[in-house]
């Protein structure tokens, strides 16, 4: 390709989005070309601090991963209680590239977060083109939620006392 | 009706007085054509046979004079036949169409559009064009012959008879043929609307054929259509050859008849030379009137099969008067709804309807809920005149609805369907359509539109106000706007700077003349001006030699051609193999129409360098490198080098462009406004960084503001109203679509206001703002039916109705049906438990 003539010319926005979404498991394994239409469709946004990028009860149609700062996930109709906090690499909402799901948190940036996101209908359309890959990221979504679980037995499931009888999501 | 009426009647109903005047054009025609044959008969015998030359030029004079005014006049008669023929074929399509619209909604669910539009673009023309040659030529021809034939007669009667003695013969046979003719013509009609039928079936579906990749199953299915018409059509044409073969060869045996007889004749001195002159000369001349009466004869055949076959087509009874009688104005109903035993079935006996019953007292608001298919939408569809109801009745303060017109319900009654329709144009025409609807006609009606405060009232309650004013905001004024707006934007302008410039930095990327702007064009980077000359748009500037030679000059032609293909190629290795799709080309600089070129571009020019490529291939490639936009279009990045040769570059354009065409661009000034740039990147005096709802939001919030201090916010508004909205209205998201149908019918005002799932592509904070405007702005004042997707929004109505297999299972309040823990129970309840 021509792209590589010049040796120490920069990657553009593309090639760096390629290169992040053939590391997440979403997306591991699939053949490159929805992959480069994937990286394609993808849109870098910047968030300020205390930003929200989604509010709960909102349907929201985007997934996010993060290049760079924090955000925090919150509860908004219990006074803002904090659950987690999400970083660098990380890559949140999935599902959301699937159906319409109400969003249970809020997401708020705590630094300044830009990150790299991918809109539901512009997903769809990549399915659209190449139905085939459906089944893959399908079965990397529930191993997903299946080692979540495994994790969780492993390290909380003995001491969170109440909430041992809501076990049981990869069984779902 | 119209498709009862024979084609004759378009004849009858066209102007008497162009008639009677064609009439008498017709008649001084004959004479013309006529009188020349006489004056070669008295050439030959008296100028010639004499030998007087003064004869001579006398008859040759007036010769040439008949020959003359027989030209004008038919092409006077052509004229006067294509105006008769095209009027009454507008007059046919208008009313056709006007018909056509009137028909019963269950009456398009089985016809096709295309065969709806192939019927009023083609098929109504043969009809039409007979109409203007209905009377002119069958009387034109026929007297042209008699007067030919007779003069025959008095020259020699026997020859006359012996070589007209043809024609009966023809006369026979071709009807013979043409009804073969007609027959072929039928199906070919047939067959030809099958064909637009899956024409417009494979437009509609495309994305099906492209998803499926099944062209091989719909080139099949279209070449069997092709192939039945190509038969079909041969056969037609080979009867129409046919006829007219015939005719030729009948008229070629003539002269012979003429020759043996006249021939004898004359040599037995018994038939003067002049008068067999003008024999063969009349006897040539009878061949034009009988062909163009022949060829009539075969259109009026056509074009009555043709107009037949549409007339049925169309031929169905509109269920209701459009218009009260003359007697009567309009009702004005209060909004009292009542249905005793409603029931609806369709053709097979399915029942989608069951003896519905229920009363709505005015102003109150009626909830359907059920599953689908449990018939909420048809019942309020037949409450609405849309569908016939079969049995039962539906009474609007005491009237029957099937009883009343189109009108009286249009007046009264406001409907949102499930899926509105936005129609091409306005978006203001598209607010207005339901008043200017049952304003039209009116004289006054531009004072009786609603004002432009109340469209921007209901603009604001349905939620779109914001986005009317991005329409307008993303508008380009027309160059000769001047004066206080642009004044005002200016104004703006700095007052942005000022107070949300630094606030808003991420946001905004100003238009900096010391900096490479990433969020515009390369083109737009180099000559940094709005341009005041075509040829230096930024679309043309890749063939304005004065750009190209400074592009050379600035050392910038290779780099930019090099990188016009590099932008290419990673397009092309990311898309070149898909079917092409709008959403991917939203951020390249090749449009989708360009797709084919640059891809038959870069396969050409393969490893070539640059220096061997075509001139007309470098532009090309020079064209993407201009329109490329690093912010925007992220598959390549621009070398700090180059970006700051462009920014050199700008420098030295600047300089040249000064100096030799001071008036072709108008550099970008915080003083100046740009004509060639949005309001809004005029306001923000640079491009917005993205369009990620927070940062839109952001930035219409400070100009909202600024624009409430210059008094402008509304005038931004009325320009937003005149967005188009595109076909279909697909420059509107789906939400949009809705809230617009939701807004139009609520500017109507009606006392009864039906809405079928009308909330269903809305957002949650949306879909609340218009259950509050009705719980607030409408409940007593509008009988409200709602078709209802959603539980929860049903709180505030007056009456739910819970609907099952056609019939109401269960109507009270919201409370009293929770409280007796029915159906309507266990569909909240049920609801709950699935979504948590």
């Amino acid at each position: 390709m021509n792209s590589s003539m010049e040796p120490k010319q920069p990657l553009s926005e593309y090639q760096a989005n390629l290169e992040v979404l053939m590391q997440l498991p979403l997306f591991a394994g699939l053949p490159l070309e929805p992959l480069k239409v994937l990286a394609y469709l993808c849109k870098r946004e910047t968030f300020r601090p205390e930003e929200i990028m989604f509010h709960e009860h909102e349907i929201d149609t985007n997934a996010y991963y993060i290049f760079e700062g924090t955000a925090e996930l919150v509860s908004e109709s219990n006074g803002e209680a904090a659950f987690t906090t999400f970083g660098e690499r990380d890559f949140i909402g999935s599902m959301s590239l699937f159906c319409d799901i109400k969003r249970l948190f809020t997401l708020k940036a705590r630094t300044k977060v830009i990150c790299l996101t991918l809109s539901r209908d512009k997903f769809q359309k990549v399915v659209e083109r190449f139905p085939e890959i459906t089944g893959r990221m399908v079965q990397s979504i529930l191993m997903g939620v299946h080692a979540w679980e495994e994790r969780f037995l492993r390290e909380h499931a003995l001491t969170c006392g109440d909430c041992r009888k809501w076990i049981g999501v990869s069984l779902v | 009706m119209i498709t009862k009426r024979p084609l004759i009647y378009w004849v009858k109903t066209s102007s008497v007085k162009l008639q009677v005047l064609l009439l008498i054009v017709i008649a001084f025609n004959i004479a013309a054509r006529v009188f020349p044959l006489q004056m070669q008969r008295k050439i030959v015998n008296e100028a010639i046979g004499l030998k007087k030359i003064d004869l001579l030029f006398l008859y040759c004079g007036l010769y040439l004079a008949a020959v003359l005014i027989a030209s004008g006049l038919k092409f006077a008669i052509n004229t006067i036949q294509t105006y008769l023929g095209q009027e009454s074929l507008s007059r046919l399509r208008k009313e056709l169409y006007a018909h056509i619209l009137t028909l019963p909604i269950s009456f398009f669910r089985k016809a096709s559009s295309g065969m709806v539009v192939s019927s009023l673009v083609t098929e109504v023309v043969s009809a039409g064009e007979l109409v203007g040659q209905a009377i002119a030529v069958p009387v034109n021809n026929i007297l042209t012959l008699l007067a030919f034939a007779g003069y025959m007669f008095y020259l020699n009667p026997l020859l006359a008879a012996l070589s007209l003695g043809i024609y009966p013969i023809v006369i026979l046979v071709v009807p013979r043929l043409q009804k073969h003719s007609n027959r072929a013509n039928k199906m070919r009609v047939d067959v030809t609307r099958d064909l637009s039928s899956k024409i417009a079936e494979t437009v509609s579906g495309i994305h099906e054929v492209q998803g499926n990749a099944s062209y091989r199953i719909e080139n099949r299915k279209y070449g069997e259509f092709v192939d039945r018409l190509f038969k079909i059509r041969i056969v037609w044409n080979m009867y129409k050859q046919g006829i007219k073969v015939l005719n030729n060869l009948f008229q070629s045996i003539g002269p012979i008849i003429l020759f043996v007889v006249g021939g004898y004749l004359a040599i037995n001195g018994r038939f003067d030379l002049g008068a067999l002159v003008a024999f063969l000369s009349a006897y040539e001349k009878l061949y034009d009137p009988w062909k163009e009466l022949m060829d009539f004869y075969q259109v009026y055949q056509d074009a009555t099969t043709g107009y037949q076959r549409l007339m049925e087509y169309f031929d169905v009874e509109p269920e209701h008067a459009l218009e009260p009688p003359p007697d009567r104005q309009p009702y004005v109903f209060e909004g009292n709804i009542h249905t005793q035993d409603l029931s609806f079935s369709v053709a097979g006996g399915i029942q989608l309807l069951k003896q519905v019953n229920l009363d709505l007292k005015p102003g109150e608001q009626l909830a359907l809920v059920g599953f689908s298919g449990s018939g909420k939408s048809t019942l309020a569809q037949c409450i609405a005149q849309l569908y016939s109801y079969t049995g039962g009745s539906v009474l609007i303060d005491g009237k029957e609805v099937s009883q009343l017109t189109k009108k009286d319900l249009a007046e009264n009654m406001g409907i949102v369907a499930q899926s509105p329709y936005i129609f091409d144009g306005s978006f203001k025409e598209n607010l207005c359509y339901s008043c200017a609807a049952l304003l039209e006609g009116d004289a006054e009606k531009d004072h009786k539109l609603p004002t432009l405060d109340e469209m921007i009232e209901v603009v604001q309650q349905v939620g779109l106000f914001v986005d009317v004013l991005r329409f307008g905001l993303n508008t380009v004024l027309a160059a000769n706007q001047e004066g206080e707006l642009v004044t005002k934007i200016i104004r703006i302008r700095e007052n942005f700077q000022t107070h949300f410039g630094e606030e808003l930095a991420d946001y905004v990327e100003f238009f900096d003349e010391k900096r490479y702007l990433d969020f515009s064009s390369v083109a737009a980077n180099l000559t940094f001006g709005s341009p005041n000359r075509d040829e230096f748009t930024q679309e043309r500037l890749a063939e304005n030699q004065y750009f190209l030679q400074f592009l050379d000059e600035a050392q910038l032609k290779r780099p930019l051609i090099n990188l016009g293909r590099e932008l290419a190629t990673q397009f092309l290795d990311i898309f070149g193999d898909l079917p092409p799709d709008e959403v991917f080309f939203k951020e390249s600089p090749i449009s989708i129409d360009e797709l084919d070129d640059y891809k038959a571009l870069i396969e050409r020019i393969g490893h070539s360098r640059i220096h061997e490529l075509a001139p007309d291939d470098q532009r090309l490639l020079l064209r993407l490198a201009l329109r490329f936009t690093p912010g925007i279009h992220k598959m390549a990045t621009l070398p700090e080098m180059q970006r700051n040769l462009i920014l050199e570059g700008r420098f030295l354009f600047m300089a040249k462009i000064q100096q030799d065409h001071p008036d072709a661009l108008s550099f970008y000034r915080m003083s100046d406004f740009i004509h060639s740039q949005t309001i809004l990147d005029n306001i923000l005096f640079g491009k917005t960084t993205s369009d990620h709802p927070n940062a839109q939001d952001r930035i219409n919030q400070s100009i909202i503001h600024l624009l409430i201090e210059e008094d402008l916010l509304e005038g931004i508004v009325e320009i937003g109203m005149e967005f188009k909205v595109g076909t279909k209205g697909d420059r509107l998201s789906g939400g949009q679509r809705q809230k617009l149908a939701i807004a139009r019918v609520f500017l109507k005002k009606p006392p009864i206001l039906i809405m079928d799932e009308a909330t269903s592509a809305l957002d949650n904070a949306s879909q609340k703002r218009i259950q509050t405007l009705l719980e607030t702005k409408w409940k007593g004042k509008s009988t409200l039916i709602s078709v209802v997707h959603r539980l929860d929004t049903i709180k505030g109505y007056d009456k739910v109705a819970v609907m099952k297999a056609g019939k109401i299972l269960e109507m009270g309040s919201y409370q009293e049906l929770l409280a007796k823990k029915g159906v309507l129970y266990e569909l909240v309840h049920g609801a709950k438990t699935a979504a948590q």
